[in-house]
């Protein structure tokens, strides 16, 4: 498994719990550069003022929800090459058709398994690599 | 809460630049309401579950505290338990090393007892750890009675609200029932095709479209 520790995740969830939960199997799975946000607001102030690699983000969420800062993200010139995991309880077709076609490099609903989590991540790493 | 007899003296106070006619016509139509809803055996009973609202508030903030705290137990344990499993695996590799390149020295400088005493003591601590995992489990049994009494009463106030749309809404519009913009997670898949029931209809779902 080739995984590169480098890269900087950002995990946007309003339950500390899950954000832990999704840190805790990213550092399980080579990943351990990783920094939390609580709602899709705190995320984009994120994004903006430091750089990130990867964001792995919740949908339903106060404040800013996934949708929206998956929308705020791929307007931003500056921020719409990063990739967007959708890791949600939302599992209406509807809301995976939005995502993906607003831009979602991924969607996984909860509950989850690490294997899930990995590959999904290996997976569009390698459509990154595959594309630069 | 301004009671049905209060709304009489209030209305000349209200009545500043308005026709003391629509005051009487809105008092008449107020009264006809509440009197229908009365009938109904609406009002009591909406007016029961609204006096347990506070309650229900109270049942959830209990639950969102006890399962938080119980997450949190339960990751901290777990941290620990790995923590300790990193430490018998490191030395596990050590004393495995000593052993090959000293059989005689490894027993006799009590590396070996050390170590199976160290692997003693963390496995107890693991034991512990595990233990108290399993008593975090708790918050299950307590939350369940609690969310019982709380969807009760969701049942009552929703009950009620129903009888009284029904009452109050034109035809066309009490029929028609708006989906919530996002819905959670899904209770039951009963009858349901429009969500998903596992990763792999995700997945299928995403392939279908091109993704």
């Amino acid at each position: 498994m080739t995984t590169n520790s480098d890269l900087k995740f950002l995990i946007v969830d309003d339950f500390s719990t899950m954000r832990r939960i999704v840190r805790g199997l990213l550092k399980e799975i080579g990943y351990n550069n990783a920094e939390e946000a609580e709602d899709g607001s705190v995320a984009l102030n994120m994004l903006k003022s430091s750089k990130f690699d990867f964001v792995v983000s919740d949908i339903n969420m106060p404040v800013m929800n996934g949708f929206e800062l998956l929308s705020a993200i791929k307007k931003d010139d500056t921020l719409k090459h990063l990739p967007v995991l959708m890791v949600t309880a939302e599992a209406r077709k509807e809301d995976i058709v939005r995502a993906a076609q607003d831009g979602a490099a991924g969607y996984i609903v909860k509950p989850f398994t690490k294997a899930t989590l990995e590959e999904k991540v290996q997976k569009i790493m390698q459509k990154l690599a595959a594309t630069a | 809460m301004i009671k049905m007899d209060e709304l009489e003296c209030l209305a000349p106070q209200m009545a500043a630049g308005a026709s003391p006619e629509v005051f009487h016509q809105l008092g008449l139509i107020t009264r006809q309401l509440h009197d229908t809803l009365t009938q109904l055996g609406v009002m009591p009973k909406l007016q029961q579950a609204a006096d347990g609202l506070p309650d229900a508030r109270s049942r959830l903030n209990y639950i969102a505290q006890k399962t938080g705290a119980a997450a949190d137990k339960v990751l901290n344990l777990v941290d620990r338990a790995k923590s300790e499993h990193q430490s018998i695996s490191s030395e596990t590799r050590r004393i495995a090393a000593a052993i090959v390149a000293d059989p005689v020295k490894a027993v006799a400088s009590g590396a070996v007892m050390n170590f199976v005493g160290d692997v003693e003591s963390s496995t107890e601590r693991i034991d512990r750890h595990l233990t108290e995992i399993m008593m975090a489990q708790d918050f299950h049994d307590l939350t369940g009675q609690v969310v019982a009494k709380v969807v009760s009463l969701a049942s009552e106030l929703e009950d009620s609200l129903v009888k009284l749309l029904v009452q109050a809404a034109p035809p066309e519009a009490a029929t028609k029932v708006e989906a919530a913009v996002l819905q959670g997670p899904v209770v039951s898949y009963e009858g349901r095709t429009d969500v998903v029931q596992n990763q792999g209809e995700v997945d299928d779902l995403l392939a279908s479209l091109g993704f």
